[in-house]
C-alpha cells in the first residue's frame, strides 16, 4: 500500500462494511458523472447525495470527485483497503458508541496500522473490556479473563476469609 | 471272676445233690445177697437182721433219710439261695460298676470329642473373625481413602464453582454498569500491552 500512502483513511471508516459502502457510493457518483458527460446540454441531471463518510474522506484527502483521476484514485485506494487492509475483530460487552469507536480507531490507526479496519461483535458475558481477534490470534482483554487469571487470588481470599471466620 | 465263682458253686451243689441221690438209691434198693448161705449162723444172723431191720425199721430209716435229705436239700437250697442272692447282688454291683465305668468312659470320650469339636469350631470362628476383621479393615481403609479422594474432588469442584459463581456474579453486577466510554482507557491500556503481538500477527499473518 506504499503507492497509496498519500491518501488517508478517516477514523469514521472503521469496518469493511464502511469501505464497501464508500465503494458503492463512489461507483454511483462515477456513473452519474459519466452519464452527465454523455448527456446533451439543457437537460437536468440530479447529483447523488454524498454521505458523511464520503465527505470526510474527500476532504481529508483533498480530492475532487468531479475529476475522473481523483475518482479513480479513490476507487483504487478503497479497493486496495478492502483487499489488503488488516482487519481486527473486536467484541465488546455492549454496543460501542460513535465517539468510542472514533477514539478507538484513532488509537489503532496511530499504533497498529493506518489502514486497519475493525469489525465489531457483541459478547455481553465478558463484563468489561474486549476480545480482539486478529488474523491468527485472539487476545482476550476482558474482565472475565482477568478474573480467571486471578482466580487463585480470589480463592486465597475466600479460603483466608473462611479460615478467619472459623478461627 | 464272680461268674466263675458262681459256676463253681453251682457245680459243687450239683455234685452234692447227685451224691445224695445215689446214696438214697443204694440204701433203699439194697437186697440180701446171701440167702442161700449154708451157714446156720449166717442164716440166723440174717434172720435177726431181718428181724431187726424189718420193714417198719426200714421204713423208719427211709423216713429219717428222707427227712435228713430234705433237711440237707433245704439247707443247701437256703445256702444256694443266699449264694444266689449274694451273687446276684455282686453281679448287680458288678454290672452297675461296669456299666457306670463304661458309661463314664463313653461320656468321657463323648465329652472329649465335643471339646475337640468345640475347640475346632472356636479356632475356625477365630480364624474367620480374623479374616473378617482384616477384610473389614481393608474395606474401611479403602472406603476412607475413596471418601477422602471424593471429598477433595468435591472441595476442588466447589472452589472452582465458587470462583466461577463469584466471577459471574461480579461480571453480572458490574458488567452493565460500566459504560464503554469509561472502559476506553482500560481497553487502550490492554491494547498497548498487546500492541506488538497484534502488529506481528498482522504483518506475518496470511
Amino acid at each position: 500500500m506504499a503507492r497509496e500512502q498519500a491518501l488517508v483513511l478517516p477514523v469514521l471508516v472503521a469496518s469493511p462494511v464502511d469501505v464497501g459502502r464508500l465503494q458503492r457510493e463512489l461507483a454511483a457518483i462515477d456513473e452519474v458523472l459519466v452519464q452527465l458527460a454523455l448527456r446533451q446540454g439543457g437537460s437536468e441531471t440530479k447529483m447523488p447525495k454524498t454521505s458523511h463518510l464520503m465527505d470526510q474522506i474527500v476532504s481529508d484527502n483533498q480530492l475532487n470527485l468531479l475529476q475522473e483521476a481523483d475518482r479513480k484514485k479513490l476507487a483504487e485506494f478503497l479497493e486496495l483497503v478492502k483487499t489488503k487492509a488488516p482487519v481486527l475483530h473486536m467484541s465488546f460487552g455492549a454496543d460501542p458508541s460513535v465517539g468510542f469507536m472514533e477514539k478507538l480507531m484513532a488509537w489503532l490507526r496511530q499504533n497498529i496500522s493506518p489502514y486497519v479496519l475493525v469489525t465489531v461483535g457483541l459478547q455481553p458475558n465478558i463484563g468489561a473490556g474486549c476480545i480482539v481477534r486478529s488474523t491468527n490470534r485472539q487476545f482476550d482483554l476482558s474482565l472475565r479473563q482477568d478474573f480467571l487469571n486471578k482466580r487463585d487470588l480470589l480463592m486465597n481470599k475466600i479460603i483466608g476469609g473462611q479460615a478467619e471466620v472459623t478461627a | 471272676m464272680t461268674i466263675w465263682w458262681l459256676v463253681l458253686i453251682l457245680a459243687a451243689l450239683g455234685s452234692v445233690g447227685i451224691a445224695f441221690i445215689w446214696l438214697a438209691v443204694n440204701v433203699s434198693g439194697g437186697k440180701p445177697k446171701a440167702k442161700d448161705a449154708p451157714n446156720s449162723y449166717e442164716e440166723a444172723a440174717e434172720q435177726d437182721v431181718e428181724h431187726i431191720f424189718n420193714e417198719d425199721f426200714r421204713e423208719e430209716l427211709r423216713n429219717r433219710g428222707r427227712l435228713h435229705f430234705e433237711k440237707i436239700i433245704g439247707e443247701n437250697a437256703m445256702f444256694l439261695q443266699q449264694d444266689l442272692r449274694l451273687t446276684t447282688s455282686q453281679l448287680n454291683e458288678y454290672m452297675k460298676t461296669e456299666i457306670t465305668r463304661k458309661l463314664k468312659e463313653e461320656f468321657d470320650k463323648y465329652e472329649q470329642s465335643i471339646m475337640d469339636a468345640k475347640q475346632l469350631a472356636i479356632e475356625s470362628i477365630q480364624k474367620t473373625n480374623a479374616v473378617i476383621d482384616e477384610q473389614r479393615q481393608q474395606l474401611s481403609d479403602q472406603v476412607q481413602k475413596e471418601i477422602v479422594t471424593e471429598k477433595q474432588q468435591l472441595l476442588q469442584h466447589f472452589e472452582q464453582n465458587m470462583a466461577d459463581i463469584v466471577n459471574h456474579y461480579v461480571l453480572a453486577a458490574i458488567g452493565n454498569q460500566i459504560d464503554l466510554t469509561d472502559q476506553l482507557e482500560y481497553i487502550l491500556t490492554d491494547l498497548e500491552a498487546n500492541k506488538q503481538a497484534i502488529i506481528e500477527d498482522i504483518q506475518h499473518g496470511a
